[in-house]
């Protein structure tokens, strides 16, 4: 089957990627000056202590062993249980070390902020497709006229501002002047209700939720939204200019209907394209709109740990980012199939 | 105003007619001579091309003001009272103990209230002149901008053109390693290197260009892959001349329109970096001002005065949009495919 080996083939693609990703974190983590036992116990410790907690953490070894190490410890397990590395941990899984600051497993104080950011990055890439494809197409069919201007005014601007500063705008108008909405924190849908403040039922979680993910969405998604409204517009007028539009328009079909039937679903490809390519943007500014509203995910987490020179951590945030990037790259890959259906994944180069 | 030739508004003769505005080269001649007579043609064009979008001149103008101002900043410090920017400024008619909040005169109580003409939009919550520290982060948010698009530039042509000259597994290896600096997200990449580095403009400017790299690397690399095929190429390689004479003399110059475009666009997306960079604390230091850190400083004062986060956001909207307007209309300007 195609599409599977398709898939298969982009997943071992992406494995040097991966592995590209880990080797310039590590050194360049490495690199950073400071000594995080220095952090852990403060100014003047004792020798024997920090001789102990070095070798707790592995930092008495050498930097080619530890970077073996770190690299055989993160694979899944079954490609690296040999037994030429009797270093490896010896479970199923990924290891990802241990935390510094928090001393806990790196990967479980992953999987505790990772849903936050991901709730923030999908509902913000929703919002985002949400207003900007009826935004674009509009803009391209009534082309040159006033809606046409509002929204590439819009776009531009959207393009054009900083995702943290319109964070602190909203949080200025909708929580400070009108009181409105919550400035801080995010909820997540799905939060036991004993664990949020004044909720009794579920009801009560997802309204919270929605009510505290508002802000932070527009704020994350207003970039992409302006992205995906100019490529939706040019690629709406590149669709309408087609031979095949015209000679619609010739038999006499109505407009709308060129526009539903015929002309949106090609246009859609270069969509999907930037919206694969603007998952990069999306998490950088995933960090800073998390700081803006004192969200707890994976954005502050990675800033507090280069604060704090929590190098595990450091690492471990920056490989998720990296592979939610190559996955997301992935599936709007495979998602070309579903709107074009000429794409094959036959022995094509990607 | 930048661009200005001396012929004035009549159109340029010749190439103008023909639809070939992109700095190609149709046919195959021996050497470069041609290409660079078309390609000088083609920018006249795109400079005439260019002047009859008024969008475009906007954002040539407010990119000229900004620059215009990084330039002033720079060049001599105290023409603006630096002082003001960076130290505690109190009013000579005040108790120099008690430095208070200048308000700035728009839409708030004190109107014509004391100080505001001489603080056009009000002074921060030492005192510090608010319009001063704006024009200073211009020339930070300038300086990286440009400087940082620049070491991108470069270095992406560099990557790109030997990838996509050589192609085969040097080809595999460099985009192996530009997709793997394009995954780690932007920030974080940048963060990372100033925190292994040091905090300072350089490694800023550094940072932020490596991290464009991918970007320019990415478009050169298709773009020789066009051009790659181009008759004169395979010509120049008949006749001997060494590979890297071609890639320098005729493959870089033919990619010189998208690039453009793309450079006009980056600086304005590194200017909005470097505020998300200085807000999380990571650009220049204080007390030197730049746009991001004052933008981070406003937040402990966003209830007392909200105009502290205001201006310096408008400031970076502003200079963004400029570059954006500009890289918009040399895109139109350049591709003659898409009118409007």
């Amino acid at each position: 089957m195609g599409l599977l080996r398709y898939t298969t083939r982009r997943l071992l693609q992406a494995v040097p990627v991966i592995l590209g990703i880990i080797t310039i974190t590590f050194f360049l983590t490495d690199a950073i000056p400071g000594d995080p036992v220095q952090v852990m116990l403060g100014p003047s410790p004792a020798q024997e202590q920090v001789e102990v907690i070095r070798a707790r953490f592995g930092l008495d070894e050498p930097l080619w062993y530890r970077y073996v190490t770190y690299v055989g410890n993160a694979s899944p397990i079954w490609l690296t249980s040999v037994d030429a590395f009797p270093f490896l941990v010896p479970e199923f899984g990924v290891d990802l070390g241990t935390s510094i600051y928090y001393e806990v497993p790196v990967t479980q104080k992953i999987m505790e902020r990772l849903p936050v950011t991901l709730l923030l990055m999908v509902s913000a890439f929703a919002f985002a497709l949400v207003v900007a494809i009826p935004l674009g197409v509009v803009s391209a069919y009534r082309r040159n006229k006033p809606t046409d201007h509002v929204s590439r005014v819009l776009a531009l601007v959207g393009v054009s501002t900083p995702s943290f500063w319109i964070g602190l705008m909203l949080i200025l108008i909708f929580a400070f002047h009108l009181d409105w909405l919550p400035a801080t924190n995010l909820i997540l849908p799905w939060a036991d209700p004993a664990s949020v403040e004044g909720a009794e039922t579920q009801v009560d979680v997802l309204v919270a939720a929605g009510t505290h993910l508002l802000l932070p969405m527009i704020s994350l998604g207003t970039l992409q939204m302006a992205a995906i409204t100019r490529i939706e517009r040019s690629a709406m007028l590149e669709q309408l200019s087609q031979e095949y539009v015209r000679l619609a328009r010739a038999y006499g079909v109505s407009d709308r209907t060129i526009l539903r039937k015929h002309a949106f679903r090609p246009a859609q490809l270069p969509v999907v394209t930037i919206v694969g390519l603007q998952l990069t943007s999306a998490i950088g500014g995933a960090v800073l709109t998390e700081t803006v509203f004192e969200i707890n995910g994976m954005g502050r987490l990675i800033i507090s740990s280069i604060q704090r020179q929590d190098f595990p951590v450091v690492m471990g945030t920056t490989l998720v980012f990296g592979l939610v990037f190559v996955i997301g790259v992935i599936v709007t890959d495979i998602s070309y199939a579903y709107i074009d259906p000429r794409v094959s994944y036959g022995e094509r180069e990607a | 105003m930048a661009g200005d030739t001396s012929h004035g508004h009549e159109p340029p003769t010749d190439t103008a007619t023909s639809m070939d505005v992109q700095t190609e080269v149709e046919e195959p001649s021996e050497g470069g001579v041609e290409g660079e007579v078309e390609a000088r043609v083609g920018l006249r064009y795109t400079l005439y091309q260019l002047r009859q979008d008024p969008t475009a001149l906007v954002g040539l103008v407010i990119i000229t003001v900004a620059t215009a101002i990084a330039i002033f900043t720079t060049i001599d410090a105290n023409v603006l009272d630096y002082w003001f920017a960076e130290t505690v400024w109190v009013h000579p008619a005040r108790d120099p103990e008690t430095v208070e909040v200048a308000l700035p005169p728009v839409g708030m109580e004190n109107v014509f209230g004391q100080g505001t003409w001489d603080h056009l939009l009000g002074t921060d919550h030492r005192g510090r002149d608010m319009l001063v520290r704006l024009f200073y982060g211009t020339r930070i948010a300038i300086t990286v901008g440009f400087v940082s698009t620049f070491i991108g530039l470069v270095g992406g042509t560099v990557v790109g053109a030997i990838s996509g000259f050589y192609g085969g597994w040097i080809d595999d290896v460099l985009m192996r390693a530009v997709e793997t600096l394009y995954a780690i997200p932007f920030l974080v990449l940048v963060i990372a290197f100033m925190a292994a580095f040091g905090r300072s403009l350089m490694f800023a400017m550094v940072g932020v260009g490596v991290a464009t790299i991918p970007t320019f690397a990415r478009l050169i690399r298709s773009r020789v892959f066009s051009v790659r095929e181009e008759d004169y190429v395979e010509a120049a390689r008949a006749a001997g001349v060494r590979d890297r004479w071609i890639i320098v003399r005729h493959i870089i110059p033919n990619s010189f329109a998208p690039v453009l475009v793309q450079a006009t666009l980056q600086i304005g997306l590194a200017i909005i970096i470097i505020a998300g960079l200085s807000f999380l604390g990571f650009g220049v230091q204080p007390p030197t001002p730049s746009w991001g850190q004052m933008l981070s400083q406003s937040r402990d004062w966003m209830i007392e005065n909200p105009w502290f986060s205001i201006w310096p956001g408008l400031a970076i909207l502003i200079t963004v949009v400029g570059f954006n307007l500009l890289g918009d209309g040399l895109r139109d300007a350049l591709d003659p495919r898409i009118q409007n």
